[in-house]
């Protein structure tokens, strides 16, 4: 326990971004939402803001024409666009460091979050379930990687040994090696910042989603995102393909094995109308 | 500035030909160098033919292109089984011939698990052994499967294919030209 307070501890060190985050998900989640509450949340940082009305006013939103003020961008691409666009501005510097213990560069955490949440996006659209808190889920998922990979730097040695001979997937090593794993620290952070519960599970569990229960089905998008990124090329680093398979994912999401595929097919075509993903991969 | 200054800047200027999911290109031109990034569970397939010192890279997403005609037609490299014969087609266009041509494969990573129901990067790497084998041809090199993703380049001037693995800062030859 106290190994797991005193990478807890270290949240201090991580961006105020993610908090703000914690209050706007709680908007979202009251029942009529204005969306004059969200333009008001975010009005007060005029980084952010800016950072927002440059993504509606990229060409790849296809706006008929430009925005210049928050108002102005909820009525053009709607509430939940501005949602998501809101979530994926603050979150993105938080995320776009290299994480050196687990041989991730700068940007491909970010990257792969991206990836991340937009396949579990689909998936959302395909089971009706909600698409925002999904994606949010997903952007947040590998948060705890930020914690850990300092700790990391220093047994590349025996990572490498334990998801290799050893045949342990990355989050066994980490509880071996370092005696936490990151999907809990994430959770964890998530849990103090006061992020609603179902979202703390979802990021918690996302290796193992039956244990999210009663979120599994919010997890296991979680999930089912992460191996989509990992399949298409977005999932960087020392051995990030040591991850255990969940089969029992397709049960509590109601899909068939065959239906991968076309979540890739259709999570690549959704990749390249992206705002989000501007530099090539490396 | 002589003429022999230029031809080797000339020589020095490469041109960078960056190959995304699900796309190919071919290329003549000595100074190119066709990259993908990306591979996960992706091939990444090179042909070159060292005499007409041309050759292609294709980045293939899925095995089969049953699941999908239409996107297969709009755009046949996102599948192995449309994807290679659409290689080997726009290079025949720069005179490589199929008996000279090396080839080279990499990506293709797979999940731990031997039961793996996410094992698009084996059923990949197989659909993509058979059809060569059906027209008798096989592979110069393969870095191929394991827990990561790669990057791959293929140098028009040499044939090298160079090879990138993820976590790793360096790059490696995976087929020496």
């Amino acid at each position: 326990m106290d190994t797991l307070d005193a990478y807890l501890n270290q949240i201090e060190t991580l961006p105020a971004a993610p908090r703000a985050l914690s209050q706007l998900m709680n908007l979202l989640g009251e029942d009529d939402v204005h969306a004059d509450s969200v333009v008001e949340l975010i009005t007060y940082d005029p980084g952010l803001t800016a950072k927002v009305l440059q993504c509606c006013n990229s060409a790849t939103m296809g706006l008929a024409q430009r925005v210049h003020n928050l108002p102005q961008a909820v009525a053009c691409v709607g509430f939940n666009e501005i949602y998501r666009i809101v979530t994926a501005v603050a979150l993105e510097s938080t995320l776009a460091g290299a994480q050196p213990g687990y041989g991730i560069a700068t940007g491909e955490l970010w990257q792969h979050s991206v990836v991340t949440a937009l396949a579990g996006r689909v998936l959302a659209q395909k089971l009706g379930s909600d698409e925002n808190l999904v994606f949010t889920a997903g952007l947040l998922h590998d948060l705890g990687k930020l914690i850990l990979s300092e700790a990391l730097e220093n047994a590349y040695g025996a990572l490498m040994e334990e998801t290799g001979p050893s045949g342990r997937s990355l989050l066994e090593a980490e509880r071996l090696i370092l005696g936490v794993e990151h999907a809990e620290i994430g959770g964890r952070i998530l849990a103090r910042w006061n992020f609603p519960e179902d979202l703390v599970g979802a990021v918690w569990h996302h290796h193992d989603p039956l244990q999210a229960c009663p979120h599994e089905q919010l997890a296991a998008c979680v999930y089912m995102g992460d191996m989509v990124a990992h399949s298409l090329g977005y999932g960087r680093g020392h051995q990030a393909f040591a991850v255990r398979d969940r089969s029992e994912v397709f049960d509590i999401l109601g899909i068939t094995a065959p239906e991968i595929e076309s979540l890739i097919l259709e999570t690549a075509a959704t990749l390249e109308e992206s705002v989000w993903l501007k530099a090539p991969a490396s | 500035m002589t003429s022999t200054t230029l031809k080797s800047l000339a020589r020095e200027t490469k041109q960078r030909l960056i190959v995304g999911v699900g796309g190919l290109a071919v290329s003549n031109s000595r100074n190119a160098i066709l990259t993908t990034y990306s591979l996960g569970s992706c091939l990444g397939i090179t042909i070159y033919d060292p005499v007409v010192r041309a050759g292609g890279l294709l980045h293939a997403m899925l095995p089969n292109s049953n699941i999908n005609r239409e996107k297969a037609m709009e755009r046949p490299g996102m599948f192995v089984d449309t994807g290679v014969p659409a290689l080997f087609r726009a290079a025949y266009e720069l005179g490589v011939e199929t008996q000279r041509v090396q080839i080279c494969v990499a990506g293709g990573a797979q999940f731990m698990d031997k039961t793996a129901f996410f094992n698009i990067g084996q059923r990949n790497y197989r659909c993509f052994v058979d059809l060569i084998r059906e027209h008798g041809l096989s592979t110069r090199a393969e870095a191929v499967g394991g827990l990561v993703s790669r990057t791959i380049q293929l140098h028009l001037e040499t044939g090298e294919v160079r090879l990138k693995t993820s976590g790793q800062t360096r790059e490696t030859i995976l087929f020496g030209g």
